[in-house]
């Protein structure tokens, strides 16, 4: 009878712990997406101060996209945000190498939604986009010369389906929205 | 036991034979054109875009657009029905950085039995304009423009049933570029510009 009790817990706790770690794994997406750009640019990031993050959480803020008037697009809370600023992107040549190993970090369960690349001014931008049931995850990788973004947002379907209607803009509102400060 | 193995594979052949062609249609009559031949002009270009709206988003855009307001019910109209936008541009500083091979790897797909050349326009200055529809079972479920001038390769691939009318009225948005290619009737209008285009059925 012990033994069978020990053996239950022990293959309770293997499954609490492999769901611990495959939900870590599969939210760390991000995480991954800020080393990859820490290692390749040899750079370092910022975080938001706090100040500015809780003003984020505000959800009437209007964000005007192609000349229209819309409530702020990110869903409250949902917002992931690192900065680079001041600090050199240079991929001396190679910036389809850095596309590679962006894709890597992001894993399968995102789908390249939007790539625009200009090597020449190092400015790219990233939009990788993922199912979460009721809402869509957004991320958003915008590198230029001496700045870069990365951001996570959840958006319903509704302000999705909007903004894909000019996928090249969405990169910029959603990164504006995002770093946009209430206070 | 060797006897039986010529016996089943006499029986197997014909269905085997019957599942690989039924696979080679199937690939046949994929309206979806592969680019990543395209992907080495990412470090020669000076910019590059590339979008890609897949089936499921295309039908979840096609939901949230209101059939009240005119303008959300014309978006509406336009994508119902449509299965994915995939769209690439490649800018470049100077001339001659892409290839023709290049542009055949795209050419030579659009070759296969189910799509057919609807407008090819020539123009020395401007490149060319080539545009392909996609038919099976005798309604169109896919469409394609490959458009080379000599500093910019575009190469655009819409699923579903598309036509020219419904192109035009997808420039500039979704990700489609503004291609500038006139509708059927108004073809005529291209030789006040000097452009050639010859139509195919």
């Amino acid at each position: 009878m012990k033994s069978k009790i020990t053996f239950l817990s022990i293959i309770s706790l293997a499954v609490i712990w492999t769901f611990i770690t495959t939900a870590q794994a599969k939210a760390d997406e991000f995480g991954a997406v800020v080393k990859t750009i820490e290692r390749f640019y040899r750079v370092k990031h910022q975080s938001i101060p706090f100040l500015a993050r809780a003003g984020m959480k505000a959800a009437t803020t209007a964000a005007k996209i192609r000349g229209g008037q819309y409530k702020r697009l990110a869903e409250a809370g949902s917002v992931k945000i690192v900065f680079f600023q001041d600090q050199d992107f240079d991929s001396r040549g190679s910036i389809a190498n850095f596309k590679n190993a962006l894709s890597s970090a992001v894993g399968d369960t995102w789908s390249p939604l939007v790539q625009t690349l200009s090597p020449k001014d190092e400015e790219q931008t990233y939009i990788f986009i993922r199912d979460a049931g009721k809402k869509i995850n957004v991320l958003v990788v915008t590198l230029a010369r001496r700045e870069g973004t990365v951001v996570q947002v959840d958006l319903n379907p509704a302000t999705f389906a909007m903004l894909l209607q000019s996928p090249e803009d969405m990169g910029k509102a959603i990164t504006d929205d995002a770093s946009q400060d209430d206070n | 036991m060797n006897k039986l193995f010529h016996t089943a594979m006499r029986r197997a052949l014909p269905l085997l034979l019957l599942i690989i062609s039924a696979a080679a249609v199937a690939t046949a009559q994929d309206p979806r054109v592969q680019t990543t031949s395209l992907d080495h002009l990412v470090g020669k270009a000076s910019q590059t875009v590339n979008v890609n709206i897949d089936e499921r988003l295309m039908q979840m855009t096609a939901k949230f657009f209101s059939g009240a307001d005119p303008d959300e019910k014309k978006i509406k109209e336009i994508i119902s029905g449509l299965k994915g936008i995939y769209v690439k541009v490649f800018e470049f500083e100077h001339e001659n950085e892409y290839t023709p091979a290049d542009v055949e790897s795209i050419r030579s797909q659009l070759r296969g039995p189910s799509w057919s050349q609807i407008i090819s326009i020539n123009s020395k200055k401007d490149g060319t304009v080539e545009v392909y529809i996609s038919m099976t079972n005798a309604s169109i479920n896919g469409l394609a423009v490959l458009a080379a001038d000599p500093k910019e390769l575009t190469v655009v691939n819409i699923i579903g049933p598309v036509d020219l009318e419904k192109l035009a009225e997808l420039e500039g948005q979704f990700g489609v570029p503004v291609l500038d290619i006139e509708k059927p009737a108004k073809t005529k209008k291209l030789q006040d510009f000097g452009l050639k285009p010859q139509l195919k059925n």
